[in-house]
């Protein structure tokens, strides 16, 4: 028995206390008299704005009704924007002209920069190269939230002198290996400025890589900058066993570590994320929409149970998880994070008691890698922008939008602009958001869908709870097989014409045209590079870099804090030092097949 | 019937990209073909070592994380350096190898590189038209294969034949982590120790298999451990027709341990004859079921060690003692190790290798006393 059935009840006697106060708003009188006035209320809240040609509109829309049972139904079942269980919007106001977000599109400059939705990812070659990418970046958006995206070397904890890596550094995001790299790569930033956020999108060592950020931060800005870093890591174990991969530890060892650096920036870095719960790598591998939902949401609730039961306060963490969606083509995509921000708040309030703060489902999102095509691979920006629609349809609160040229490279500037463009169209140019935050949420087809989506998920929930829980689940491989199935199944669909993908097995081009397109790779010279600056750290940390991994392995060993011990080591050690010195203590991943 | 066609498949070191290849393993699969999955983040010397121990017809890589120009050529100057210019190579990386790259690839000495879109039955016609039966390419033979990995400078040892340990056991024991994780131990035990593995995955005459022990394998990808891996083929009882002439062959091929395999099995007798193995051990978890059905499990008496995987598992403890009075009853000094063979410097797995080492060692001065 896990929590997950207990979420799974809670769920359902929710559904059923709204059936409850719809009734009770059809037959009971002073019931239905105060519902009415909070719905008032509710109506009276929203204010209005003009459209260019002249329509005035609610910037909210709510339901049109005056049936007592279906206020009762949206107030209590769906909530406005902002509400519990928030099925609309985690905040009361989203995209929309005048606020805070888009003042600060509209304000010249970095330094008004704010919370706009668009994130865009970068990485490639070495840290010289990606920090070059983030000022062009931002010069361009006016915005100073960057993406980070490492290299395989690094994801997997390697350096770049590791035997058999060479051809990976640099290609598909940034070469880290020390201090140095990190301190080359965000140089120019205001790292404790308010309004710079970074996010980081390393799992299996992203202790280490954090923790390299921190010391940096603390060399640039002194140790007082720590409560003052605002970003995310992705730092997600679970969707790295279950999908993608990227994974390094044994999964108790992995979590151990990952506890302590949550536990670590929870007590000393309030303003950061230490852990995104990510659907997406889920999602790409193979996963139904359902699938990655039901998967994300339950793997977020483990980590829930897990820190608790290391004794940190939900209300204090709580607030700091937060949640990375696809978001594809299929249908369940048009009502997918509207499930999952309800099924998160209840869970929260009910099964582990969390205040309204932690019960939203903070949200990024990321437009489908999996359904862009190479071929007539300009087709890929058209897929996109639906899924963006989509993506803002679902109120989320990033998003970051994929560059039509994915399939065979690195993004170049050309896609990369373009697909932060088409964010621009759809927020600044059309007039679909930016009056009314909300103009297509709610319709009767997408509560049907949100019906089957949640009965799925439920489902899932249950049978997880079967297993064990999550952590049983994923030792019984069930997550894997079911996402490895699905994607056999999705194969199979595009193989045999059911799935239609146009130019690949619809209107396909006679000729098999694969485009010839500048395509982004790391110089040799490049490459050789690195080395020699890993080569040189090393011979500069000689000295102490054996008694830093010595002093790491005690505090692993007396089971104290690691993350905190981390900051200290990364001084003088390189990520591939450090990530063999775990590796001897607590061994290394063993993939399932 | 014709033999089917053997394959290794792997991805690229630093790449967890799995999804394609497994759904491609699964249509040779369907199409008769048997496959050796070595898994994700293999370096290209894990595959190509992997390649000329199972001797493949040929070895398709699944990459997508970029870096695929160097990382093919470096397979292809290891296999030269194998002298194994006789086992294919392709791959394919959905849009991330350009046809720029393919041609580069296709020029060092790639077969062929296969784009996005590629109807599975155009792959499985080249698998089975390039590395089948008609093609030129010649294999080697067992003699050779072992003739290869013993030629290796490794210092062998002067030493009489290996100690064959036979592992059996339901599949979902931990049979093939149990064997990794002894690998690992006797690895350091010795820095000249050498290892061979030979395992068994089950398919049915004429049609294809998955073998994806290797791909569970993380210390046995080393120059010092030999791996062997057999689909039985529609042979019963866990071991292959060719199991026999293998374990001839390995046994005085200079190694000092034989593992065997065998696929997973219940309550057969045990497969090993006790000429095949000098120590055959039954791997079973506390999930058998009932102390009847404990009964029928008939390997309980001929094992020399019973391992009682998963000893962190709910019901461990009626296990061991149902299974110790079980062996007691048998009188015959039977061992019982309770093992958690997944988790990291297992005192069970110690307590285990221990014995085995202690056997290895009798065996060897009985075998000089002879």
């Amino acid at each position: 028995m896990s929590v997950l059935a207990d979420i799974a009840d809670a769920v359902e006697r929710h559904e059923q206390f709204v059936d409850r106060q719809a009734e009770r708003a059809r037959k009971n009188p002073a019931f239905r008299r105060e519902l009415l006035r909070r719905w008032n209320k509710s109506l009276k809240r929203v204010g209005t704005a003009s459209t260019p040609t002249g329509l005035r509109l609610p910037r909210v829309a709510l339901p049109v009704t005056d049936e007592p049972g279906e206020i009762a139904r949206f107030l209590f079942g769906e909530g406005p924007p902002g509400d519990f269980p928030f099925v609309n919007g985690a905040y009361r106001e989203l995209y929309l002209d005048g606020s805070a977000s888009s003042k600060a599109r509209a304000a010249k400059g970095r330094a008004a920069a704010g919370e706009e939705p668009t994130r865009l990812f970068a990485g490639l070659g070495l840290a010289e190269d990606t920090n070059e990418r983030f000022h062009f970046l931002t010069r361009q958006q006016r915005s100073v939230r960057l993406s980070t995206a490492f290299d395989g070397p690094t994801l997997y904890g390697l350096d770049s002198d590791e035997d058999g890596v060479f051809g990976k550094i640099g290609e598909g995001g940034v070469a880290i290996d020390t201090i140095d790299d990190m301190q080359r790569l965000y140089d120019g930033f205001p790292l404790d400025d308010p309004h710079f956020s970074v996010s980081m999108t390393i799992n299996a060592p992203a202790p280490v890589i954090l923790a390299m950020y921190v010391a940096s931060a603390k060399r640039r800005m002194g140790p007082r900058a720590l409560a003052r870093l605002r970003g995310t890591t992705q730092a997600d174990i679970f969707k790295e066993v279950q999908a993608q991969n990227e994974i390094v530890f044994p999964l108790h060892a992995s979590l151990r570590f990952l506890g302590d650096m949550i536990a670590f920036t929870t007590e000393h870095m309030p303003r950061w994320y230490p852990i995104s719960i990510s659907g997406y790598h889920i999602a790409e591998a193979g996963a139904t929409p359902v699938q990655q939902a039901a998967f994300t949401l339950s793997n977020g609730f483990a980590y829930v149970e897990l820190l608790r039961r290391r004794g940190l306060d939900v209300d204090r963490f709580g607030p700091r998880l937060s949640f990375f969606l696809d978001c594809g083509l299929d249908i369940e995509y048009s009502v997918l994070a509207r499930v999952c921000r309800k099924l998160w708040a209840i869970g929260m309030r009910d099964a582990f008691g969390a205040h309204e703060r932690a019960q939203l489902f903070k949200l990024h999102t990321q437009t489908s890698g999996r359904s862009l095509i190479a071929q007539e691979f300009k087709n890929n920006a058209t897929r996109t922008a639906i899924e963006l629609m989509l993506a803002y349809i679902n109120a989320t609160n990033s998003c970051h939008s994929n560059s039509a040229d994915e399939p065979f490279t690195t993004p170049g500037e050309e896609y990369v602009r373009l697909a932060a463009h088409a964010q621009a169209i759809l927020l600044e140019e059309t007039g679909l958001f930016k009056t009314m935050m909300n103009a297509f949420s709610g319709g009767p087809g997408m509560k049907i869908v949100e019906r089957e989506v949640q009965k799925g998920i439920l489902a899932e929930f249950r049978e997880i709870d079967r297993l064990g829980g999550v952590i049983e689940a994923i030792e019984h491989r069930y997550q894997r097989s079911q996402i490895q199935a699905a994607a056999h199944a999705y194969e199979r669909q595009i193989n045999d014409g059911t799935r239609p993908i146009v130019g690949l097995n619809r209107y396909s081009n006679a000729a098999p045209g694969l485009p010839e397109v500048k395509v982004v790779r790391t110089p040799r010279a490049k490459k050789r590079l690195q080395g020699e600056r890993l080569r040189e750290f090393k011979r500069r940390h000689k000295k102490h870099s054996e008694r830093a991994l010595d002093e790491l392995s005690a505090i692993v060993e007396s089971g104290g804090n690691v993350f905190a011990e981390l900051i200290r080591t990364v001084e003088h050690c390189s990520l591939g030092q450090i990530t063999g010195r775990l590796q001897e203590l607590v061994g290394r991943y063993r993939p399932t097949v | 019937m014709a033999e089917p066609i053997r394959i290794l498949t792997a991805v690229p070191i630093c790449d967890g990209h799995d999804s394609a290849i497994l759904t491609i393993n699964t249509e040779f699969i369907r199409h008769g073909i048997e496959v050796i999955y070595l898994g994700y983040h293999r370096p290209a010397r894990d595959i190509v070592r992997a390649a000329v121990q199972e001797e493949v017809r040929a070895i398709g890589i699944s990459s997508y994380n970029g870096g695929h120009v160097e990382f093919f050529s470096e397979v292809l100057a290891l296999l030269r350096k194998e002298n194994a210019k006789h086992i294919g190579l392709f791959g394919g990386g959905g849009g991330t190898i350009t046809k720029a790259d393919a041609a580069i690839m296709q020029r060092r000495g790639v077969d062929r590189i296969f784009f996005a879109g590629t109807p599975f039955e155009e792959m499985i016609r080249f698998v089975k038209e390039s590395y089948g039966r008609g093609s030129a390419r010649a294999a080697r033979s067992r003699e050779q294969v072992l003739h290869r990995f013993a030629r290796k400078g490794l210092g062998v040892q002067t030493h009489g034949p290996a100690l064959v340990i036979g592992v059996a056991g339901p599949g979902g024991t931990g049979k093939t982590t149990l064997i990794d994780e002894l690998v690992l131990r006797f690895l350091r035990s010795d820095l000249r120790k050498r290892i061979a593995i030979l395992s068994h995955d089950p398919s049915v005459v004429g049609k294809g298999a998955l073998l994806g022990d290797r791909a569970a394998m993380i210390y046995s990808q080393d120059d010092r451990v030999f791996m062997h891996s057999l689909a039985t083929r529609g042979a019963v009882g866990g071991l292959s027709a060719t199991t026999e002439p293998w374990l001839r062959s390995l046994k005085h091929a200079g190694f000092d341990i034989v593992f065997v395999e065998t696929v997973g099995i219940g309550q057969e007798a045990m497969p090993f004859a006790r000429s095949l193995a000098d120590c055959r051990v039954l791997v079973m978890s506390p999930e058998y079921g009932s102390r009847l059905q404990l009964q029928k499990i008939v390997m309980l008496d001929t094992a020399d060690i019973v391992v009682l995987n998963k000893a962190d598992a709910a019901g461990a403890r009626t296990a061991r003692s149902e299974v110790g009075q079980r062996l007691d009853l048998n009188a015959r000094e039977q061992k019982l190790v309770a093992t958690i063979a997944s988790q990291h410097g297992d005192p069970g797995v110690d307590e285990l290798f221990c014995l085995l080492e202690k056997m290895r060692k009798e065996k060897l001065l009985s075998d000089i006393g002879t």
